[in-house]
Protein backbone atom coordinates (compact mmCIF):
# COMPACT_ATOMS: atom_id res chain seq x y z
CA UNK A 1 0.00 0.00 0.00
CA UNK A 2 1.03 3.75 -0.88
CA UNK A 3 1.03 4.97 2.53
CA UNK A 4 4.00 6.87 3.83
CA UNK A 5 5.85 9.97 2.77
CA UNK A 6 9.27 10.98 3.22
CA UNK A 7 10.36 14.40 3.90
CA UNK A 8 13.91 15.12 2.86
CA UNK A 9 15.08 19.10 3.71
CA UNK A 10 18.73 20.96 3.05
CA UNK A 11 19.59 24.63 2.30
CA UNK A 12 19.80 25.10 -1.25
CA UNK A 13 18.43 23.31 -4.31
CA UNK A 14 21.20 21.05 -5.80
CA UNK A 15 21.60 19.10 -2.38
CA UNK A 16 18.09 17.82 -2.81
CA UNK A 17 18.53 17.27 -6.46
CA UNK A 18 20.94 14.74 -5.75
CA UNK A 19 19.12 13.53 -2.58
CA UNK A 20 15.82 13.16 -4.60
CA UNK A 21 17.95 10.96 -7.33
CA UNK A 22 19.43 9.02 -5.11
CA UNK A 23 16.57 8.12 -2.60
CA UNK A 24 14.43 7.76 -5.70
CA UNK A 25 16.90 4.53 -7.30
CA UNK A 26 17.25 3.36 -3.63
CA UNK A 27 13.90 1.74 -3.32
CA UNK A 28 10.18 1.93 -5.18
CA UNK A 29 9.26 5.64 -4.33
CA UNK A 30 7.47 7.90 -6.65
CA UNK A 31 8.62 11.91 -6.15
CA UNK A 32 5.53 13.66 -5.66
CA UNK A 33 6.75 16.84 -5.09
CA UNK A 34 8.66 19.96 -3.27
CA UNK A 35 8.75 23.01 -1.74
CA UNK A 36 10.80 26.12 -0.76
CA UNK A 37 10.84 28.17 2.28
CA UNK A 38 12.58 30.51 0.76
CA UNK A 39 15.96 29.37 1.73
CA UNK A 40 15.12 25.28 2.50
CA UNK A 41 14.51 22.75 -0.06
CA UNK A 42 11.81 20.09 0.75
CA UNK A 43 11.45 17.31 -1.96
CA UNK A 44 8.17 14.48 -0.95
CA UNK A 45 8.41 10.99 -1.45
CA UNK A 46 5.76 8.69 -1.27
CA UNK A 47 5.52 4.85 -1.38
CA UNK A 48 5.57 1.63 1.42
CA UNK A 49 6.88 2.48 4.60
CA UNK A 50 9.87 0.03 4.54
CA UNK A 51 10.57 1.69 0.95
CA UNK A 52 10.47 5.31 1.86
CA UNK A 53 12.87 4.60 4.75
CA UNK A 54 15.20 3.09 3.02
CA UNK A 55 15.25 5.80 0.30
CA UNK A 56 15.24 8.39 3.21
CA UNK A 57 18.46 6.81 4.04
CA UNK A 58 20.02 6.84 1.02
CA UNK A 59 18.89 10.14 -0.09
CA UNK A 60 20.00 11.96 3.13
CA UNK A 61 23.44 10.14 2.36
CA UNK A 62 23.82 11.41 -1.07
CA UNK A 63 22.66 14.77 -0.03
CA UNK A 64 24.19 15.13 2.84
CA UNK A 65 28.06 14.52 0.34
CA UNK A 66 26.95 17.78 -1.76
CA UNK A 67 25.54 19.93 1.22
CA UNK A 68 26.06 19.96 5.04
CA UNK A 69 23.22 19.68 6.49
CA UNK A 70 20.25 17.59 5.83
CA UNK A 71 16.90 17.02 7.63
CA UNK A 72 14.84 13.32 6.68
CA UNK A 73 11.62 12.22 8.60
CA UNK A 74 9.13 9.74 6.97
CA UNK A 75 5.37 10.31 7.32
CA UNK A 76 4.30 6.88 8.56
CA UNK A 77 0.11 7.32 8.42
CA UNK A 78 0.19 10.82 6.75
CA UNK A 79 -2.78 13.08 7.07
CA UNK A 80 -4.01 14.44 3.99
CA UNK A 81 -3.71 17.84 4.63
CA UNK A 82 0.20 17.15 5.09
CA UNK A 83 0.52 17.18 1.07
CA UNK A 84 -0.81 20.47 0.87
CA UNK A 85 2.31 21.66 1.68
CA UNK A 86 3.98 20.26 -1.48
CA UNK A 87 3.89 23.67 -3.94
CA UNK A 88 5.14 21.85 -6.75
CA UNK A 89 3.94 19.03 -7.37
CA UNK A 90 5.66 16.66 -10.24
CA UNK A 91 3.61 15.84 -13.15
CA UNK A 92 2.71 12.63 -13.96
CA UNK A 93 3.70 10.75 -16.86
CA UNK A 94 4.79 14.09 -19.14
CA UNK A 95 7.79 12.69 -21.62
CA UNK A 96 11.42 14.20 -20.24
CA UNK A 97 14.58 14.77 -22.38
CA UNK A 98 16.81 12.10 -21.19
CA UNK A 99 20.68 12.91 -20.18
CA UNK A 100 22.73 13.29 -17.54
CA UNK A 101 22.28 16.60 -15.65
CA UNK A 102 24.51 18.88 -14.36
CA UNK A 103 24.43 21.46 -10.91
CA UNK A 104 26.21 24.45 -10.52
CA UNK A 105 25.12 26.34 -7.17
CA UNK A 106 26.43 29.67 -5.45
CA UNK A 107 25.35 32.62 -4.05
CA UNK A 108 24.63 34.96 -6.55
CA UNK A 109 23.36 35.18 -10.05
CA UNK A 110 25.65 37.13 -11.95
CA UNK A 111 28.28 34.36 -11.98
CA UNK A 112 25.59 31.90 -13.68
CA UNK A 113 25.10 34.11 -16.61
CA UNK A 114 28.94 33.81 -16.85
CA UNK A 115 29.43 30.49 -16.13
CA UNK A 116 26.00 28.96 -18.32
CA UNK A 117 27.68 30.76 -21.37
CA UNK A 118 31.41 29.27 -20.47
CA UNK A 119 29.32 25.96 -20.02
CA UNK A 120 27.46 25.05 -23.15
CA UNK A 121 30.61 27.00 -24.95
CA UNK A 122 33.16 24.29 -23.74
CA UNK A 123 30.57 21.19 -25.09
CA UNK A 124 27.48 20.03 -26.16
CA UNK A 125 25.31 20.70 -23.08
CA UNK A 126 22.35 22.92 -23.12
CA UNK A 127 20.56 25.24 -19.79
CA UNK A 128 17.55 23.57 -18.66
CA UNK A 129 16.66 26.01 -15.64
CA UNK A 130 18.31 28.41 -13.54
CA UNK A 131 16.44 27.75 -9.89
CA UNK A 132 16.33 30.56 -7.56
CA UNK A 133 15.18 29.56 -4.18
CA UNK A 134 15.88 32.84 -2.35
CA UNK A 135 18.17 33.84 -0.12
CA UNK A 136 20.33 34.86 -2.74
CA UNK A 137 21.10 30.53 -3.57
CA UNK A 138 21.08 30.23 -7.41
CA UNK A 139 21.53 26.61 -8.98
CA UNK A 140 22.23 26.38 -12.43
CA UNK A 141 21.02 23.20 -14.51
CA UNK A 142 22.34 21.83 -17.42
CA UNK A 143 21.81 18.69 -19.47
CA UNK A 144 23.71 16.33 -21.98
CA UNK A 145 25.68 13.33 -22.92
CA UNK A 146 27.54 12.45 -19.49
CA UNK A 147 30.71 13.39 -20.72
CA UNK A 148 29.77 16.42 -22.05
CA UNK A 149 28.09 17.45 -18.75
CA UNK A 150 31.30 16.27 -16.93
CA UNK A 151 33.39 18.76 -19.29
CA UNK A 152 31.02 21.62 -18.87
CA UNK A 153 30.66 21.27 -15.43
CA UNK A 154 34.55 21.09 -14.31
CA UNK A 155 34.60 24.26 -16.54
CA UNK A 156 31.60 26.33 -14.75
CA UNK A 157 33.26 25.40 -11.90
CA UNK A 158 36.38 26.26 -12.33
CA UNK A 159 35.31 29.60 -13.44
CA UNK A 160 33.08 29.78 -10.02
CA UNK A 161 35.12 27.84 -7.34
CA UNK A 162 37.32 30.72 -6.47
CA UNK A 163 34.34 32.74 -6.00
CA UNK A 164 33.81 33.70 -1.89
CA UNK A 165 30.42 32.96 -3.01
CA UNK A 166 30.72 28.90 -4.75
CA UNK A 167 28.49 26.55 -3.13
CA UNK A 168 28.50 23.32 -4.54
CA UNK A 169 28.41 21.80 -7.84
CA UNK A 170 27.31 17.95 -8.83
CA UNK A 171 26.88 15.70 -11.78
CA UNK A 172 24.23 13.37 -12.52
CA UNK A 173 25.16 10.75 -14.75
CA UNK A 174 21.73 9.38 -15.02
CA UNK A 175 19.03 10.98 -13.46
CA UNK A 176 15.49 9.30 -12.94
CA UNK A 177 12.62 10.94 -14.87
CA UNK A 178 10.79 12.28 -11.77
CA UNK A 179 13.98 14.22 -10.91
CA UNK A 180 13.67 15.84 -14.38
CA UNK A 181 10.02 16.31 -14.38
CA UNK A 182 10.42 18.25 -11.13
CA UNK A 183 13.66 20.59 -11.33
CA UNK A 184 14.65 20.76 -15.06
CA UNK A 185 11.57 22.39 -16.55
CA UNK A 186 11.75 26.25 -16.46
CA UNK A 187 8.60 26.26 -13.71
CA UNK A 188 8.29 26.69 -10.11
CA UNK A 189 10.95 28.26 -8.26
CA UNK B 1 18.83 48.83 -5.21
CA UNK B 2 20.12 52.50 -4.92
CA UNK B 3 23.76 51.35 -5.76
CA UNK B 4 22.25 49.58 -8.73
CA UNK B 5 19.92 52.20 -9.83
CA UNK B 6 23.11 54.98 -9.87
CA UNK B 7 25.48 52.35 -11.43
CA UNK B 8 23.21 51.82 -14.38
CA UNK B 9 22.18 55.28 -14.87
CA UNK B 10 26.40 56.09 -15.03
CA UNK B 11 26.34 52.52 -17.59
CA UNK B 12 23.66 54.38 -19.94
CA UNK B 13 25.68 57.89 -19.74
CA UNK B 14 28.72 56.61 -20.75
CA UNK B 15 27.87 54.31 -23.71
CA UNK B 16 25.06 53.23 -25.89
CA UNK B 17 23.74 50.37 -24.16
CA UNK B 18 20.52 49.17 -23.62
CA UNK B 19 18.77 47.29 -20.14
CA UNK B 20 17.74 44.02 -21.54
CA UNK B 21 17.46 42.16 -18.45
CA UNK B 22 16.87 41.88 -14.25
CA UNK B 23 16.93 39.87 -11.82
CA UNK B 24 16.62 39.21 -8.01
CA UNK B 25 17.72 36.19 -6.14
CA UNK B 26 16.65 37.68 -2.42
CA UNK B 27 18.27 39.08 0.10
CA UNK B 28 18.43 42.37 -2.13
CA UNK B 29 21.24 41.04 -4.39
CA UNK B 30 19.78 42.13 -7.69
CA UNK B 31 21.48 41.52 -11.16
CA UNK B 32 21.34 43.66 -14.20
CA UNK B 33 22.45 42.68 -17.84
CA UNK B 34 23.02 45.44 -20.49
CA UNK B 35 23.54 44.67 -24.34
CA UNK B 36 25.17 46.87 -26.92
CA UNK B 37 28.48 46.82 -29.19
CA UNK B 38 31.13 44.98 -28.00
CA UNK B 39 33.49 48.42 -26.91
CA UNK B 40 30.11 50.02 -25.34
CA UNK B 41 29.12 47.39 -23.33
CA UNK B 42 32.90 47.57 -21.84
CA UNK B 43 32.88 51.06 -21.26
CA UNK B 44 29.92 50.80 -19.79
CA UNK B 45 30.55 48.31 -16.96
CA UNK B 46 33.97 50.18 -16.30
CA UNK B 47 31.47 52.90 -15.42
CA UNK B 48 29.37 51.33 -13.76
CA UNK B 49 31.85 49.63 -11.44
CA UNK B 50 33.07 52.58 -9.38
CA UNK B 51 29.48 53.49 -9.07
CA UNK B 52 28.26 50.56 -7.56
CA UNK B 53 31.69 50.18 -4.88
CA UNK B 54 31.06 54.32 -3.97
CA UNK B 55 27.91 52.38 -1.97
CA UNK B 56 30.24 49.05 -1.10
CA UNK B 57 28.01 46.73 -2.61
CA UNK B 58 29.56 45.70 -6.14
CA UNK B 59 29.16 41.84 -6.30
CA UNK B 60 30.01 40.89 -10.18
CA UNK B 61 30.64 43.26 -12.89
CA UNK B 62 31.81 41.10 -15.97
CA UNK B 63 31.77 41.60 -19.73
CA UNK B 64 30.66 38.40 -22.10
CA UNK B 65 32.08 39.86 -25.82
CA UNK B 66 29.50 37.01 -27.75
CA UNK B 67 26.84 35.68 -25.49
CA UNK B 68 25.77 31.86 -26.68
CA UNK B 69 22.46 33.02 -27.88
CA UNK B 70 20.82 29.75 -26.39
CA UNK B 71 22.32 29.70 -22.65
CA UNK B 72 20.93 33.42 -22.50
CA UNK B 73 17.72 32.36 -23.83
CA UNK B 74 17.34 29.63 -21.08
CA UNK B 75 18.54 32.52 -18.32
CA UNK B 76 15.16 33.80 -16.32
CA UNK B 77 16.62 37.73 -16.06
CA UNK B 78 15.41 38.54 -19.47
CA UNK B 79 11.70 37.52 -18.98
CA UNK B 80 9.18 40.27 -17.85
CA UNK B 81 11.17 43.11 -17.98
CA UNK B 82 8.74 46.11 -16.94
CA UNK B 83 8.26 49.12 -19.28
CA UNK B 84 8.35 52.37 -17.43
CA UNK B 85 7.80 55.54 -18.78
CA UNK B 86 10.88 57.68 -17.50
CA UNK B 87 10.23 61.13 -17.77
CA UNK B 88 12.51 64.11 -17.47
CA UNK B 89 12.31 64.86 -13.64
CA UNK B 90 14.67 64.20 -11.22
CA UNK B 91 14.44 61.20 -9.33
CA UNK B 92 14.68 60.28 -6.01
CA UNK B 93 15.14 57.49 -3.50
CA UNK B 94 14.60 55.69 -0.39
CA UNK B 95 15.59 52.46 0.73
CA UNK B 96 15.14 50.85 3.96
CA UNK B 97 14.88 47.52 5.83
CA UNK B 98 11.34 46.60 6.04
CA UNK B 99 7.76 48.31 5.24
CA UNK B 100 7.26 50.75 8.48
CA UNK B 101 10.06 52.85 8.40
CA UNK B 102 9.15 53.31 4.53
CA UNK B 103 5.43 54.04 4.91
CA UNK B 104 6.76 56.68 7.42
CA UNK B 105 9.67 58.24 4.96
CA UNK B 106 7.02 58.55 2.14
CA UNK B 107 4.79 60.55 4.21
CA UNK B 108 7.26 62.84 5.14
CA UNK B 109 8.76 62.85 1.53
CA UNK B 110 5.79 64.33 0.06
CA UNK B 111 4.48 66.57 3.02
CA UNK B 112 8.14 68.09 2.71
CA UNK B 113 8.59 68.94 -0.68
CA UNK B 114 6.56 69.73 -4.06
CA UNK B 115 6.86 65.45 -5.20
CA UNK B 116 5.20 62.46 -6.66
CA UNK B 117 5.28 59.23 -5.23
CA UNK B 118 5.89 57.47 -8.19
CA UNK B 119 6.07 53.42 -7.15
CA UNK B 120 7.52 51.34 -4.47
CA UNK B 121 8.84 47.44 -4.15
CA UNK B 122 10.57 44.83 -2.30
CA UNK B 123 13.85 44.01 -3.54
CA UNK B 124 14.82 41.05 -1.97
CA UNK B 125 14.95 39.80 1.95
CA UNK B 126 13.78 43.04 3.95
CA UNK B 127 14.64 45.50 1.91
CA UNK B 128 11.88 47.69 0.22
CA UNK B 129 12.67 51.08 -1.92
CA UNK B 130 10.05 53.75 -3.32
CA UNK B 131 10.59 56.41 -6.06
CA UNK B 132 9.91 60.24 -5.77
CA UNK B 133 9.59 62.44 -9.05
CA UNK B 134 9.64 66.52 -8.99
CA UNK B 135 12.52 69.09 -9.80
CA UNK B 136 15.76 68.16 -8.73
CA UNK B 137 15.83 70.68 -5.56
CA UNK B 138 12.23 69.44 -4.32
CA UNK B 139 13.74 65.61 -4.72
CA UNK B 140 16.51 66.58 -2.86
CA UNK B 141 14.73 67.98 -0.01
CA UNK B 142 12.11 65.21 0.51
CA UNK B 143 14.97 62.40 0.38
CA UNK B 144 16.61 64.06 3.31
CA UNK B 145 13.34 65.15 5.07
CA UNK B 146 11.96 61.10 4.18
CA UNK B 147 15.62 59.64 5.39
CA UNK B 148 15.49 61.75 8.81
CA UNK B 149 11.62 60.34 9.32
CA UNK B 150 12.54 56.30 7.77
CA UNK B 151 15.75 56.34 10.89
CA UNK B 152 12.92 57.50 13.58
CA UNK B 153 11.33 53.95 13.11
CA UNK B 154 13.73 51.44 11.51
CA UNK B 155 16.70 51.40 9.61
CA UNK B 156 17.87 53.55 6.35
CA UNK B 157 19.75 51.59 3.83
CA UNK B 158 20.12 53.97 1.19
CA UNK B 159 19.59 57.16 -0.26
CA UNK B 160 19.77 58.67 -3.71
CA UNK B 161 19.29 61.75 -6.06
CA UNK B 162 19.75 61.27 -10.10
CA UNK B 163 19.31 64.92 -10.77
CA UNK B 164 18.75 64.04 -14.37
CA UNK B 165 17.77 60.56 -15.11
CA UNK B 166 18.74 58.41 -18.34
CA UNK B 167 15.21 57.02 -20.63
CA UNK B 168 16.74 53.72 -20.49
CA UNK B 169 16.48 53.03 -16.48
CA UNK B 170 12.84 52.76 -17.06
CA UNK B 171 13.32 48.39 -16.29
CA UNK B 172 14.84 49.10 -12.70
CA UNK B 173 11.48 51.30 -11.53
CA UNK B 174 9.00 49.81 -9.58
CA UNK B 175 5.57 49.39 -10.36
CA UNK B 176 3.41 52.48 -10.59
CA UNK B 177 0.62 53.33 -7.67
CA UNK B 178 -2.80 51.67 -8.75
CA UNK B 179 -5.55 52.23 -6.67
CA UNK B 180 -7.55 55.49 -4.72
CA UNK B 181 -7.51 55.42 -1.04
CA UNK B 182 -9.16 58.60 0.22
CA UNK B 183 -7.12 60.14 3.50
CA UNK B 184 -9.25 59.16 6.60
CA UNK B 185 -7.87 59.12 9.79
CA UNK B 186 -4.67 58.08 10.74
CA UNK B 187 -2.80 55.26 9.21
CA UNK B 188 -0.96 52.55 11.63
CA UNK B 189 1.65 50.10 10.55
CA UNK B 190 2.79 47.04 13.12
CA UNK B 191 5.66 44.94 11.37
CA UNK B 192 7.30 41.53 12.52
CA UNK B 193 9.28 38.95 11.73
CA UNK B 194 6.97 35.70 11.34
CA UNK B 195 3.43 34.96 10.36
CA UNK B 196 2.30 34.48 14.44
CA UNK B 197 3.38 37.73 15.40
CA UNK B 198 1.29 39.79 13.09
CA UNK B 199 -1.79 37.39 13.35
CA UNK B 200 -1.70 37.86 17.19
CA UNK B 201 -0.77 41.63 17.07
CA UNK B 202 -3.66 41.87 14.29
CA UNK B 203 -5.88 40.42 16.92
CA UNK B 204 -4.84 42.88 19.19
CA UNK B 205 -5.38 45.64 16.97
CA UNK B 206 -8.89 44.91 16.71
CA UNK B 207 -9.98 43.79 20.51
CA UNK B 208 -8.13 47.24 21.74
CA UNK B 209 -9.80 49.88 19.63
CA UNK B 210 -12.27 50.72 16.73
CA UNK B 211 -9.80 50.15 13.99
CA UNK B 212 -9.77 48.67 10.68
CA UNK B 213 -7.47 46.17 9.37
CA UNK B 214 -6.19 47.36 5.41
CA UNK B 215 -3.64 45.06 4.83
CA UNK B 216 -2.53 42.18 6.90
CA UNK B 217 -0.56 40.09 3.90
CA UNK B 218 2.21 42.80 2.67
CA UNK B 219 5.80 41.06 3.53
CA UNK B 220 8.78 39.81 2.25
CA UNK B 221 12.47 38.18 3.49
CA UNK B 222 10.42 36.93 6.78
CA UNK B 223 8.81 40.35 7.55
CA UNK B 224 4.93 41.02 7.06
CA UNK B 225 3.08 43.92 7.95
CA UNK B 226 -0.71 44.80 9.30
CA UNK B 227 -1.92 48.11 8.24
CA UNK B 228 -4.98 50.03 10.16
CA UNK B 229 -6.77 52.99 9.50
CA UNK B 230 -9.12 54.38 12.10
CA UNK B 231 -9.31 57.84 14.39
CA UNK B 232 -5.55 58.79 15.88
CA UNK B 233 -7.04 57.94 18.72
CA UNK B 234 -7.93 54.28 18.20
CA UNK B 235 -4.79 53.86 15.87
CA UNK B 236 -2.19 55.04 18.71
CA UNK B 237 -4.20 52.63 21.24
CA UNK B 238 -4.41 49.89 18.87
CA UNK B 239 -0.86 50.35 17.57
CA UNK B 240 0.06 50.32 21.24
CA UNK B 241 -1.90 46.71 22.12
CA UNK B 242 -0.60 45.24 18.92
CA UNK B 243 3.02 46.03 19.40
CA UNK B 244 2.96 44.47 22.97
CA UNK B 245 0.98 41.19 22.09
CA UNK B 246 3.22 41.04 18.74
CA UNK B 247 6.59 41.35 20.60
CA UNK B 248 5.33 38.59 23.70
CA UNK B 249 4.26 36.26 20.60
CA UNK B 250 6.64 36.72 17.81
CA UNK B 251 9.29 39.62 16.85
CA UNK B 252 8.47 43.19 16.50
CA UNK B 253 10.31 45.01 13.91
CA UNK B 254 8.83 48.02 13.43
CA UNK B 255 5.41 49.63 14.50
CA UNK B 256 4.20 53.24 14.06
CA UNK B 257 1.33 56.07 13.66
CA UNK B 258 1.29 58.51 10.94
CA UNK B 259 -1.49 61.01 12.43
CA UNK B 260 -2.85 62.26 9.28
CA UNK B 261 -1.37 60.23 6.00
CA UNK B 262 -1.12 62.17 2.58
CA UNK B 263 -3.51 60.86 0.06
CA UNK B 264 -0.49 60.18 -1.79
CA UNK B 265 0.56 57.96 0.89
CA UNK B 266 -3.09 56.29 1.05
CA UNK B 267 -2.83 54.98 -2.65
CA UNK B 268 0.72 53.93 -2.73
CA UNK B 269 0.04 51.58 0.81
CA UNK B 270 -3.45 51.69 2.06
CA UNK B 271 -5.53 50.22 -0.72
CA UNK B 272 -8.21 47.47 0.50
CA UNK B 273 -6.85 43.95 0.29
CA UNK B 274 -9.05 41.41 -1.09
CA UNK B 275 -11.50 39.90 0.96
CA UNK B 276 -10.16 36.55 1.83
CA UNK B 277 -13.51 34.87 1.76
CA UNK B 278 -15.35 33.69 4.70
CA UNK B 279 -13.49 31.26 6.98
CA UNK B 280 -15.45 27.81 7.44
CA UNK B 281 -14.47 27.49 11.20
CA UNK B 282 -15.45 30.78 12.31
CA UNK B 283 -16.40 31.06 16.14
CA UNK B 284 -13.51 28.33 16.39
CA UNK B 285 -10.39 29.15 18.60
CA UNK B 286 -7.07 29.42 16.20
CA UNK B 287 -3.18 27.82 16.74
CA UNK B 288 -0.65 29.14 15.14
CA UNK B 289 2.53 27.52 14.81
CA UNK B 290 6.01 28.52 13.34
CA UNK B 291 8.95 26.66 11.76
CA UNK B 292 12.02 27.21 10.71
CA UNK B 293 11.54 23.80 8.53
CA UNK B 294 9.25 22.52 6.31
CA UNK B 295 9.75 18.91 7.74
CA UNK B 296 9.39 20.20 10.95
CA UNK B 297 6.35 21.67 10.59
CA UNK B 298 4.60 18.88 8.93
CA UNK B 299 5.84 16.47 11.32
CA UNK B 300 3.84 18.81 14.02
CA UNK B 301 0.92 18.96 11.64
CA UNK B 302 0.64 15.29 11.21
CA UNK B 303 1.22 14.71 14.55
CA UNK B 304 -1.40 17.75 15.79
CA UNK B 305 -4.41 16.43 13.72
CA UNK B 306 -3.46 13.14 14.96
CA UNK B 307 -3.58 14.38 18.65
CA UNK B 308 -7.00 16.52 18.98
CA UNK B 309 -10.10 17.31 17.58
CA UNK B 310 -8.79 19.96 15.29
CA UNK B 311 -8.77 20.95 11.78
CA UNK B 312 -5.67 22.24 9.01
CA UNK B 313 -6.40 25.93 8.88
CA UNK B 314 -4.39 27.04 5.85
CA UNK B 315 -0.48 27.90 5.87
CA UNK B 316 1.67 31.13 5.13
CA UNK B 317 5.38 31.49 4.20
CA UNK B 318 7.09 35.03 4.74
CA UNK B 319 10.18 33.91 3.04
CA UNK B 320 13.37 33.54 4.28
CA UNK B 321 13.01 30.05 6.15
CA UNK B 322 9.64 30.82 7.56
CA UNK B 323 7.10 28.93 7.49
CA UNK B 324 3.54 28.68 9.52
CA UNK B 325 0.26 26.94 9.93
CA UNK B 326 -2.87 27.11 11.17
CA UNK B 327 -5.54 24.91 13.09
CA UNK B 328 -8.64 25.14 14.45
CA UNK B 329 -10.75 23.58 16.83
CA UNK B 330 -12.07 24.08 20.33
CA UNK B 331 -9.80 25.86 22.17
CA UNK B 332 -8.65 23.01 24.44
CA UNK B 333 -8.10 20.90 21.14
CA UNK B 334 -5.94 23.22 19.88
CA UNK B 335 -4.14 23.88 23.07
CA UNK B 336 -3.46 20.35 23.16
CA UNK B 337 -2.25 19.97 19.88
CA UNK B 338 -0.14 22.35 19.80
CA UNK B 339 1.98 21.15 22.72
CA UNK B 340 2.15 18.23 20.37
CA UNK B 341 3.19 20.19 17.81
CA UNK B 342 5.83 22.13 19.10
CA UNK B 343 7.53 19.13 21.00
CA UNK B 344 7.37 17.18 17.79
CA UNK B 345 8.85 20.08 15.25
CA UNK B 346 11.91 20.85 17.73
CA UNK B 347 13.00 17.46 16.91
CA UNK B 348 13.21 18.01 13.17
CA UNK B 349 14.44 21.61 12.64
CA UNK B 350 13.64 25.24 15.03
CA UNK B 351 10.67 26.04 16.08
CA UNK B 352 9.88 29.63 15.83
CA UNK B 353 6.68 30.48 17.63
CA UNK B 354 3.48 28.56 18.93
CA UNK B 355 -0.17 30.74 19.88
CA UNK B 356 -3.63 30.22 20.94
CA UNK B 357 -5.87 32.88 19.81
CA UNK B 358 -9.07 31.47 21.92
CA UNK B 359 -11.67 33.86 19.83
CA UNK B 360 -10.41 35.78 16.50
CA UNK B 361 -12.59 38.16 15.59
CA UNK B 362 -14.29 37.63 12.01
CA UNK B 363 -12.55 40.94 10.96
CA UNK B 364 -8.93 39.18 11.07
CA UNK B 365 -10.03 36.53 10.00
CA UNK B 366 -11.55 37.85 6.80
CA UNK B 367 -7.85 39.52 5.96
CA UNK B 368 -5.50 36.81 7.04
CA UNK B 369 -3.95 35.10 3.78
CA UNK B 370 -3.31 31.55 5.43
CA UNK B 371 -6.64 30.25 3.98
CA UNK B 372 -5.20 30.32 0.42
CA UNK B 373 -2.31 29.03 0.62
CA UNK B 374 -1.64 27.85 -2.72
CA UNK B 375 -1.31 31.72 -4.19
CA UNK B 376 0.82 32.71 -1.57
CA UNK B 377 4.27 30.87 -3.23
CA UNK B 378 6.45 33.53 -4.24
Amino acid sequence: MDAAVGMIEVEGVAGIIVGADAACKAADVRLLGWASTGGFTTVFLVGGLSSVDAALRSGEEAAGAVVGHVVAAPLTQPEPACRRYITFSVPEDTPVQPGAVGLIETRGYGVHVLASDRMVKAADVAVRNVLTVHNRVVCTLIQGAVGAVREAVAVGRSLVAEDEHFLCSAVIPQPVPDVLRAFACRAGA
Amino acid sequence: MAALMGAVDAMLKTAVVRVCGRHGIGSGWVTVTVEGEVAAVQAAVQAGRPAAERWGELIVAEVIPRPDAGAMAAMPHRAGLPVSEVGRQALGMLEVQGLAPLIAGADAMVKTAAVTLAGWAFIGGALTHLIVRGDVASVETAVAAGRRAAEGVGEVHATLVIPNPEAGIGPLFPPGISGDVAPAGALGVLETTGYVGVVVGGDAILKAASVEILQLRIGSGGRIAALVRGTLDAVQAAIEAGADAARAAGELNSACVISRPDALVMACFGGDAPEMGAPESVGNAMGLIETRSTVALVKAMDQMLKSAEVAYGGSYKVGYFLTASVIRGDVGAVQAALAVGAAEAEKYGELVATHLIPHPLPDLEARLPHGSFEHNER
